[in-house]
C-alpha cells in the first residue's frame, strides 16, 4: 500500500480508439516513479513487439511524474518523457528527455502520476486534464499554431472565464488561482521533424530524442493539466524538517558569503546554486530588469523573466543557439523563435554549424551540389536564422532534409561516414552532439555511450570539477575535491580514484572509473529519472555553501524520499533500483538491436589529440589539476573498460546483453524471457 | 503576445480591487455589505451577520513580501499546505502566488498573502463567528473552519483579489480558511503566530516574505509589497527600474560575509 507521494493512478489514453483508461501505479512501485515506471510500462505495453519505428502508432509517449512532483522537494520539478526517439541514430532507441516548469506538479494535483499516450489520431487533438475529468479535444484552430500561442489558446479553452489574479472554481469546491500547465509541440513537431521538441511555458524544452515529432505523428498537439487535489505525504513533519535542514545547502540570497567571491556571471556559480544565471542573454549594460524564475519547488531559480519578456524561462542552449550579431535583443528573440517553432536546441546547434561547414566547403548553396536558396552569406542575422528555422520546421526546401536531423541528413547526402568520423559533424552519441570532452572527462563520454544519447547530467562529477578548475581559483585542492566528492558516492565511497581523470593506472580506464560510471548510470536512472530531479541541481556532492564543503548528497535523497513515500530504505538501496532500471532500459535497447559493438565513438574522438581541460588528475603519486592536453583515447583500453563495465553490471561482456541471473535477481524474469525469445540473452 | 494580454488583465483587476476595497472600508456599513451579498448567489443559506464591530484590536503580526524578489517556486504555498493539512496542495495554501510565465517583469507575479486587515471584513461579516480575532494569540484574524457553515460570505466580502480567504474541502465539505500566521500547524514542530515562526517565511529560498510586528501602511499594495533586497541581490545582476544598474563584470564588490 502506497503511503505518500503517489496519487495511485496513471492516465492511459489511446488516440486510435479514443479511449481513456488508467493504470494502477502500485503495480509499478518497485520501479520508484518517473523514468523507472515509464520504462516498465513501455516494456509491458510494447516490449514484445519491438523493433518498430518511432513514428509507428505503436510507439508510446510516456510522461511520468515522480513521488516528489507537486511537493516542495528542492529541484524535483522535471517531467520525464520516454518513448522511441526519432532523433536517435542509427536506431531510434527507446529514449528519454525531460523538461522543467510546473507540468508534473499540476498533473499530480489533478490526481495523476503520469500519462501514457498510445496509438495515433486521424485528426489533430489535444488532451484536456482537469482533475479526474479527461477529454480528448479537437485541435481545430490550434494545429499550426506556434508553441506559445498554443498554450495561450488552450488555457483559454480549459478555463474560459479565467481571470489572471483571481480564483477560478473548476468544479464544485475546486478552486485554483493557477493557469493550466500545457506541454505541446510546435510546427516542427507537427511536421514530424526529428528535431521536434516539446515546449512547456516559453522556454522549458524537452530537447532530445525528437518527441515533438512523435506528438506530430500521433496528431497530438498538446496536453494540458490543472488540478486542485492533494498529494499525500507519508510523514509531513519529517518532510518539513528535511526541507528546513536543506536550507544550509542553498545559495543564501541575502548573504552568499564566499560563494559570491567567484563572481556571479560564470557557469562556476552553477555549482553553488546561484539564482538566475542560466539565462546568458541579460549581461549587457544596461541590464534589462528581471527576476530569477524557478521551476516548481526549485530553491535556485536559474531562469529569468524579463521586463521585455523575451527569453523568459530559457536557459543554456535555449539562450545560446541563435546568435544575432550586434543585438542582444534580436538574439533573445531569435532563440524565442526557436522555442515557438518547437525545435530542439541541442540538435539545432550542430545542424546549423554543419550547414555552414558545407557552405564554406562549397558543397551546399545556391546552384551547388546541395542546392538551396538559404541566404547562407547572412549567417548571424535574424533573417537567416528565421529562414533556416522556418524551412526546417515546415519542411520547406532544404529544410525537408535538414528536418531529418544531423545524422540522417548527413547520411542522405552521402557524407555521414566521412564527416562524422572526421569530426566535421561533431556528433558523438547516437546522433546527438559531442558535449564535454570524453577524452578527459571520461565519465561523461562513457555515461553517454553506454546510454542512448548525450548524458546531459551536469552535476555529475565532471561538471562541478570542470568549472571549479576553470575558475582559476578553485576553493578545493584537487586532493580535497577527489576525497570529498567520492565520499558522497555511496555505495562506492572511499575510492578517490573514481574522479582521477589522468590516463594512468588509476585514471580513465581503471576499475575505479568503472564504478563511477555505474554510479552515474544508477543515479541517473533512480534519482534523476525516477525522482524527477533537475540535472542542474542534483547530485550535489560538494558545495561552497557549507563550511565543510560537503553537499547534501547522499543524505538528502534518502531523507526526502523516505519522508514522502513512507519507505525506509537507504541511499544504496535506491541506487540498486537505479541499477535495475538501467538494466531494463538496456534490455529494451537490446531488443531493438543494441550490441556492444555499437557502443563506440566516432573516429575523431579517438584520433584527434585533445586540447584538454583542467580536471582532477593523479599523476606521479600526486593529485593536481591538469589538462591532459594532447591525449588520445586508446581504442583497446576503451574496449577493455567496456568489458569490465559489463561484468560489473552483470551483463555478458561479449555482447553487452544482460544475463538471466542478473535479470532474475532483479525480479525481471519476464524481461529475460523476452530476450531469450529473440536469442539475445546474455 | 500572451503575456501582454494577461498583464493587462491583472492591471485592470488590481484597479477593480482598489475601488471595491475603497467602497467597503469607506462605507463600512452592514447595509452596504448585505447589498453586496445579495448581488452574488450564495452556495448555502446566509444568515444575517451578527452586529459588526466597528473597531478591532490590531494584529500583532503581518506578512510583508517582495514580489520582485519572488522566483515563483511556490515553496511557500506548499509549506503552508503541509504544516496545516499534512499534504501538498496549492489550492489549500493560504498564501497564493499567481504567475504568468509569458508575462513581463514585474507584472508576471502577484503575491497574495492575507493582510491581517485593520478592519477585517471577513470577521466583520461572518454570520456565525467562525471568522474571529484571536485576542489570546496576538489578535490574529483567524477562521475556525469547523464552525464554518460554507456560506462563502467571507470569500465574496474579502476586499482583496484574489480573496485571501481560502476554500478548502474538509471531510468532504467546502469550508473557508485563512492565514493564521501558523498558530495552528499540527504538522510542524515549531511554535507559530506572533513571536513564533511562519512556514512560508522559513522556507522561501529567496527570502521574499518577512514577518513584521508593526501594521504596514494600509494602502492597496505599497505597505505590504516592500523591497527586501540588498546589495547581494544586485550582485546577481537582477535589477528593477528603480535600482542603480551595477557594474557587470566578474570583479564584483565583495560584501562582508557572515559566519556559517
Amino acid at each position: 500500500m502506497m503511503k505518500g507521494g503517489y496519487t495511485g493512478k496513471i492516465l492511459r489514453v489511446n488516440l486510435t480508439t479514443k479511449t481513456i483508461g488508467t493504470i494502477d501505479t502500485a503495480k509499478y512501485e518497485e520501479f520508484g516513479g518517473g523514468h523507472g515506471i515509464g520504462s516498465a510500462v513501455f516494456f509491458d505495453l510494447v516490449g514484445d513487439q519491438l523493433p518498430f519505428d518511432a513514428f509507428d502508432p505503436r510507439n508510446c509517449i510516456i510522461m511520468m511524474a515522480s513521488p516528489f512532483s507537486g511537493t516542495f522537494m528542492p529541484g524535483s520539478g522535471r517531467c520525464e518523457v520516454q518513448g522511441l526517439g526519432p532523433m536517435l541514430y542509427p536506431i531510434e532507441w527507446f529514449g528519454h528527455s525531460n523538461f522543467g516548469g510546473r507540468f508534473t506538479a499540476q498533473l499530480k494535483f489533478a490526481g495523476w502520476d503520469g500519462i501514457v499516450v498510445e496509438g495515433a489520431s486521424d485528426e489533430p487533438v489535444w488532451i484536456n486534464i482537469v482533475n479526474d475529468k479527461v477529454k480528448i479535444e479537437s485541435a481545430n484552430g490550434i494545429w499550426g499554431m506556434d508553441t506559445w500561442d498554443t498554450q495561450e489558446e488552450i488555457s483559454r479553452r480549459v478555463v474560459p472565464d479565467l481571470k489572471y489574479g483571481e480564483w477560478a472554481e473548476l468544479a464544485e469546491n475546486c478552486f485554483t488561482t493557477q493557469i493550466p500547465a500545457v506541454v505541446c509541440c510546435g510546427p516542427a513537431g507537427e511536421n514530424k521533424s526529428r528535431l521536434g521538441a516539446l515546449l512547456h511555458g516559453p522556454g522549458s524544452q524537452a530537447a532530445l530524442c525528437g518527441f515533438g515529432g512523435v506528438f506530430g505523428s500521433k496528431k497530438l498537439k498538446a496536453i494540458s493539466a490543472i488540478g486542485t487535489s492533494d498529494v499525500p505525504i507519508a510523514d509531513p513533519k519529517a518532510f518539513m524538517d528535511a526541507r528546513l535542514w536543506y536550507r544550509r545547502f542553498q545559495w543564501d540570497v541575502d548573504n552568499p558569503r564566499e560563494a559570491e567571491r567567484f563572481g556571479t556571471g560564470g557557469p562556476y556559480a552553477l555549482i553553488s546554486g546561484r539564482p538566475s544565471g542560466g539565462n546568458t542573454l541579460n549581461r549587457d549594460i544596461p541590464l534589462t530588469p528581471a527576476r530569477a524564475a524557478a521551476c516548481a519547488s526549485c530553491p535556485r531559480g536559474c531562469r529569468m523573466r524579463l521586463a521585455t519578456s523575451d527569453s523568459n524561462e530559457s536557459v543554456c542552449g535555449g539562450t545560446m543557439t541563435i546568435t544575432v550579431q550586434g543585438s542582444t535583443k534580436f538574439t533573445r528573440q531569435g532563440n524565442d523563435l526557436m522555442q515557438k517553432y518547437g525545435l530542439g536546441h541541442w540538435q539545432l546547434i550542430p545542424l546549423m554549424g554543419y550547414v555552414q561547414t558545407l557552405y564554406r566547403k562549397g558543397i551546399l548553396g545556391k546552384g551547388k551540389q546541395i542546392d538551396t536558396d538559404l541566404p547562407l552569406d547572412r549567417n548571424g542575422t535574424f533573417g537567416y536564422a528565421d529562414t533556416l528555422m522556418r524551412q526546417i520546421a515546415l519542411r520547406e526546401g532544404i529544410g525537408n532534409d535538414l528536418s531529418e536531423a544531423c545524422a540522417r541528413f548527413a547520411e542522405k547526402i552521402g557524407r555521414y561516414e566521412e564527416d562524422v568520423n572526421s569530426g566535421e559533424l561533431s556528433l558523438a552519441y547516437y546522433g546527438t552532439a559531442n558535449h564535454y570532452d570524453p577524452v578527459i572527462e571520461a565519465e561523461w563520454g562513457f555515461g553517454s555511450l553506454l546510454g542512448e544519447r548525450d548524458l546531459m547530467l551536469h552535476m555529475m562529477s565532471n561538471y562541478p570539477i570542470h568549472w571549479m578548475a576553470w575558475s582559476g581559483d578553485p576553493y578545493l585542492t584537487a586532493e580535497e575535491t577527489a576525497k570529498l566528492y567520492t565520499d558522497a558516492m555511496e555505495p562506492y565511497q572511499g575510492d578517490p580514484f573514481m574522479v582521477d581523470h589522468s590516463d594512468g593506472p588509476t585514471g580513465i580506464y581503471s576499475d575505479s572509473k568503472v564504478k563511477q560510471v555505474a554510479w552515474i548510470k544508477h543515479y541517473e536512472k533512480f534519482w534523476v529519472g525516477a525522482g524527477g530531479f533537475c540535472g542542474w541541481r542534483w547530485p550535489m556532492c560538494i558545495t561552497n555553501n557549507t563550511a565543510d564543503r560537503r553537499g547534501p548528497t547522499p543524505r538528502a535523497e534518502e531523507k526526502f524520499w523516505n519522508a514522502v513515500t513512507g519507505n525506509n530504505l537507504t541511499f544504496a538501496d535506491y541506487m540498486e533500483i537505479g541499477h535495475k532500471i538501467y538494466t531494463l532500459d538496456r534490455s529494451i535497447w537490446v531488443l531493438q538491436g543494441r550490441h556492444r559493438d555499437m557502443e563506440v565513438y566516432p573516429d575523431y574522438i579517438y584520433d584527434r589529440p585533445t586540447r584538454g581541460h583542467d580536471m582532477t588528475m593523479y599523476i606521479d603519486g600526486k593529485w593536481k589539476y591538469d589538462t591532459g592536453a594532447g591525449r588520445k583515447l586508446d581504442r583497446a583500453k576503451v574496449e577493455d573498460f567496456k568489458t569490465r563495465f559489463y561484468k560489473f553490471e552483470g551483463y555478458n561482456h561479449e555482447n553487452g546483453y544482460p544475463t538471466r541471473a542478473t535479470l532474475e535477481k532483479m525480479n525481471l524474469g519476464k524481461v529475460a524471457a523476452a530476450l531469450e525469445k529473440k536469442g539475445r540473452l546474455g | 503576445m500572451p503575456g501582454d494580454k494577461k498583464a493587462g488583465n491583472k492591471e485592470s483587476n488590481v484597479k477593480k480591487g482598489l475601488s471595491r476595497r475603497d467602497f467597503l472600508v469607506a462605507g463600512g456599513t452592514v447595509a452596504a455589505v448585505d447589498a453586496l451579498i445579495a448581488s452574488t448567489p450564495a452556495k448555502a443559506a446566509t444568515p444575517s451577520p451578527p452586529a459588526a464591530a466597528t473597531t478591532y484590536p490590531a494584529s500583532e503580526g503581518y506578512l510583508v513580501y517582495d514580489s520582485k524578489k519572488c522566483a515563483g517556486c511556490t515553496t511557500c504555498m506548499l509549506s503552508c499546505s503541509l504544516v496545516h493539512y499534512g499534504v501538498q496542495n496549492l489550492s489549500r495554501s493560504r498564501i497564493q502566488i499567481i504567475q504568468d510565465s509569458f508575462g513581463k517583469f514585474p507584472n508576471d507575479i502577484q503575491m497574495a498573502p492575507c493582510r491581517q486587515c485593520k478592519t477585517p471584513v471577513c470577521v466583520q461579516n461572518c454570520p456565525v463567528g467562525a471568522a474571529f480575532v484571536d485576542t489570546e494569540n496576538g489578535n490574529v484574524r483567524r477562521i475556525d473552519s469547523s464552525k464554518c457553515i460554507g456560506c462563502r460570505t467571507c470569500l465574496k466580502m474579502c476586499p482583496q483579489q484574489p480573496h485571501r480567504t481560502v476554500w478548502v474541502v474538509i471531510d468532504g465539505k467546502g469550508k473557508s480558511s485563512k492565514c493564521d500566521l501558523c498558530l495552528d500547524t499540527p504538522y510542524w514542530n515549531e511554535k507559530g503566530g506572533p513571536g513564533g515562526k511562519q512556514a512560508c517565511v522559513e522556507t522561501c529560498p529567496m527570502k521574499a516574505i518577512k514577518f513584521v510586528a508593526v501594521m504596514p501602511e494600509q494602502k492597496e499594495t505599497e505597505g505590504y509589497d516592500v523591497n527586501l533586497r540588498n546589495d547581494h541581490w544586485l550582485n546577481l545582476g537582477l535589477v528593477d527600474n528603480s535600482t542603480v544598474v551595477p557594474k557587470m563584470d566578474l570583479t564584483w564588490r565583495i560584501l562582508p560575509g557572515g559566519e556559517e
